[in-house]
């Protein structure tokens, strides 16, 4: 009754076996289904009537959705580019060797990564709000400003708001992820440099940066899909004077979510879907590259 | 036998996934017993955001001891997708579903809202504020959703302040002082100038919109968007309001708008008749803290409206308990217990001298209130009033901010509508 080594492996499909079966049920359906439905006018009451082209014609036409991708772009360089830097300089800090209170201060500095993006969107509503806000009432009480600044009525300062919850909300992640890179560069190649006289600047720039690359990478890659579907704290500061700050998934969601034209916002995932392909074959491509030259 | 286990702890996964999707429709459908006719029995499903339909609940089923309410409640925004999935896909719907002001129409005028006319419900509106009524039509005229309360909104104030800042707390004296946007204008610059810029007489130029939102023709007619000339008039309005620093610059529901309700720092708080709970009461702080005057137009403000599925099979009992909450006798106890404005102007008339609140001492609030519900012109809700609306506050209130020319709103107004419904002719 021996079985051969082939056969064994039937075994392994019965423990994937469910997960196939709920992404069927619960991913690849829907996503199918709601491929059907951007070719359809569908507002949720009454039955779906097939449009064609339409929604992607409508689309193409559809400044707002443009302005919302523009605004999410921004609004991700804004966030990623503070973010990379701060989480790298913190992370080679908090290597260091003679830091005291690194752990506290590792933990400290993740703590805004558990916190959920809605809860940070209205704590950084709060603080900003022009009247009530602490951080105008603080800019005056040191004398910065005189009068009160209007933050949110202004689209760049309010892309910088929505640019630093997200930024404040992940550079903790970064860090732990660049503090990890580090460790995993043999201290040898430090000991040499040592030997050799390089200064710490030397060895940051000539060491440090070049073996981190990868992770640098990484943390790039995976911050392109999380930007590009930036959501939930913007949704909570609103879309921004002259929908500044209206980002495409939240332009995404007033439409299907909100007035119930479902069909279009089905369209419009799909315009979504196809941008972040777009993005992350590039990041991919740049990775291989990587690769290659490694 | 190893093969058997795995493909066995295969399934028990597979089974264990999907538990969570069992139907639990057994609890809903045909609990309707048909005992003899005149018997009010069974059991109703109520789908709601409100917490008080508890209580109706509660009464109804006090007044008819054989028949038994379920209220679920779903606070929050998601509420009318949830309701929207449920009726999409017509299992464990409920047999009555709550419906806010500001999405009525959508629901109303599609297929899963039965119509309260055919089942008697004219009857039941005959004595009813008319825009109350009104907004329960669909676009041909039937009754397809029904309030059991009216929501006029006045202007609060607090007594002390009004004395320092108006002269007088005496309610028909302000109401006077401020019946049109011009008198407002000018005691806002005079309370300004008098407080050194602290106090401000109205919390923010958005009250323009939410008095005269509801006074004006819909914004669309036979497919074609119409702005009004009353709201560049509006508009002119509010920009002076707000140059003038009449207002406060506190935005609805804002952070410090409640605040400015407690402390003074706006003499005229623009509130909705169900808002009480936005007034810091903590040991009766606030009785007789307060009075009441009437805005220079009636307005309104929400109210939750309440349709019968299409396809429930306890229509009757929904029926009985639609007639219920539009009679005299829940209304009378709704006002006493939560203060919520009747929807029957008998309700009013009955109450007019006596009805009194501890947070308003001895005014007779239901005075202003009746004189403001009567004014309002009833109007049937349609499909893009409140969304185009909320595109004209949206521009509107930034053009303001800006100083923008009333043409340059106007453009970007009709950019917006345009994009959301592609349908309507913009020119």
């Amino acid at each position: 009754m021996r079985t051969s080594s082939i056969n064994k492996s039937k075994y392994g499909f019965y423990f994937v076996l469910p997960y196939f079966i709920a992404f069927l049920i619960f991913g690849l359906v829907p996503i199918i289904f709601s491929l059907y439905l951007s070719f359809t006018k569908w507002d949720g009451f009454s039955d779906p009537v097939f449009v064609g082209l339409d929604n992607y014609a409508r689309l193409l036409k559809d400044t707002f959705f443009f302005k919302a991708i523009g605004n999410t772009l921004i609004i991700w360089i804004l966030s990623i580019v503070p973010q990379l830097v701060l989480a790298l300089a913190l992370a080679m800090i908090l290597n260091e060797k003679f830091i005291r209170g690194k752990h506290f201060f590792r933990a400290v500095f993740y703590f805004p990564n558990i916190v959920t993006p809605v809860t940070l969107g209205v704590l950084f509503s709060l603080m900003f709000d022009w009247q009530t806000g602490s951080v105008n009432k603080f800019l005056m009480g040191i004398g910065l400003i005189d009068d009160p600044v209007n933050w949110f009525n202004s689209p760049w300062l309010s892309r910088f708001i929505v640019a630093g919850v997200i930024m404040w909300q992940y550079f903790g992640f970064n860090m732990l992820v660049f503090i990890a890179g580090l460790q995993s560069i043999s201290e040898e190649l430090y000991e040499a440099a040592r030997v050799d006289g390089a200064s710490k600047w030397d060895i940051a720039t000539k060491i440090t940066l070049p073996l981190l690359r990868p992770v640098l990478l990484f943390t790039f890659i995976t911050s392109v899909i999380g930007g590009l579907q930036l959501f939930d704290a913007p949704l909570m500061l609103g879309n921004g004077p002259d929908n500044s700050t209206l980002t495409m998934v939240m332009y995404l969601f007033q439409t299907a979510f909100q007035r119930f034209d479902y069909s279009y916002g089905a369209a419009i995932a799909y315009a979504i879907f196809i941008i972040i392909l777009f993005f992350s074959l590039i990041t991919m491509k740049f990775s291989k590259m990587n690769k290659v030259e490694q | 036998m190893k093969k058997w286990i795995s493909v066995l702890l295969a399934s028990v996964l597979v089974v264990a996934l999907f538990a969570g999707c069992s139907n639990s429709e057994s609890a809903n459908a045909s609990n309707d017993k048909k005992g003899d006719s005149n018997k009010v029995e069974g059991k109703l499903t109520i789908w709601t955001f409100f917490g008080q339909v508890e209580d109706m609940a509660k009464e109804f089923e006090k007044k008819y001891p054989d028949a038994e309410v379920e209220v679920k409640i779903f606070p929050g925004d998601q509420y009318q997708t949830k309701l929207l999935n449920v009726l999409q896909t017509g299992r464990d719907v409920p047999d009555i579903f709550d419906l806010e002001r500001a999405y009525i129409d959508k629901f109303i005028n599609s297929k899963y809202a039965a119509n309260l006319s055919d089942m008697g419900a004219e009857a039941l509106l005959k004595d009813y504020v008319p825009y109350v009524q009104a907004l329960g039509r669909d676009s041909k005229g039937d009754v397809r959703a029904v309030s059991d309360h009216s929501s006029p909104g006045g202007f609060w104030y607090i007594k002390e302040n009004a004395k320092k800042y108006l002269g007088t707390d005496n309610p028909d004296e302000i109401s006077a002082m401020v019946d049109s946007w011009d008198k407002i204008i000018e005691l806002g610059k005079k309370v300004n100038k008098d407080s050194n810029g602290k106090v401000h007489l109205i919390s923010h130029y958005g009250d323009v919109y939410n008095v005269e939102a509801y006074h004006e023709k819909p914004w669309v007619k036979d497919g074609k968007l119409t702005i009004a000339n009353s709201w560049k008039k509006n508009y002119e309005i509010q920009k002076e309001i707000f140059n003038n620093d009449v207002d406060a610059k506190l935005e609805f529901f804002s952070a410090g708008w409640g605040n400015a309700i407690n402390d003074g720092s706006v003499v005229l708080n623009a509130m909705p008749a169900w808002a009480g709970f936005m007034v810091d009461n903590k040991d009766n702080s606030a009785n007789d803290k307060y009075g009441l005057a009437k805005t220079p137009k009636g307005f309104y403000m929400g109210g939750t409206y309440r349709s019968i599925y299409e396809k429930s099979e306890n229509k009757e009992l929904a029926y009985k308990f639609i007639e219920f909450i539009t009679s005299e006798e829940w209304q009378q106890h709704n006002l006493e217990t939560t203060g919520n404005m009747p929807g029957l102007l008998s309700v009013y008339e009955k109450n007019l001298e006596t009805f009194k609140t501890p947070m308003f001492g001895e005014q007779n609030i239901l005075k202003p209130y009746y004189e403001s519900v009567k004014e309002i012109p009833g109007m049937k809700s349609d499909k893009y009033g409140e969304e185009v609306l909320s595109k004209w506050r949206k521009v509107a209130g930034q053009g303001i901010k800006d100083n923008a020319d009333i043409d340059e709103v106007i453009k970007d107004f009709k950019k917006e509508v345009q994009n959301s419904f592609p349908e309507l002719k913009v020119d």
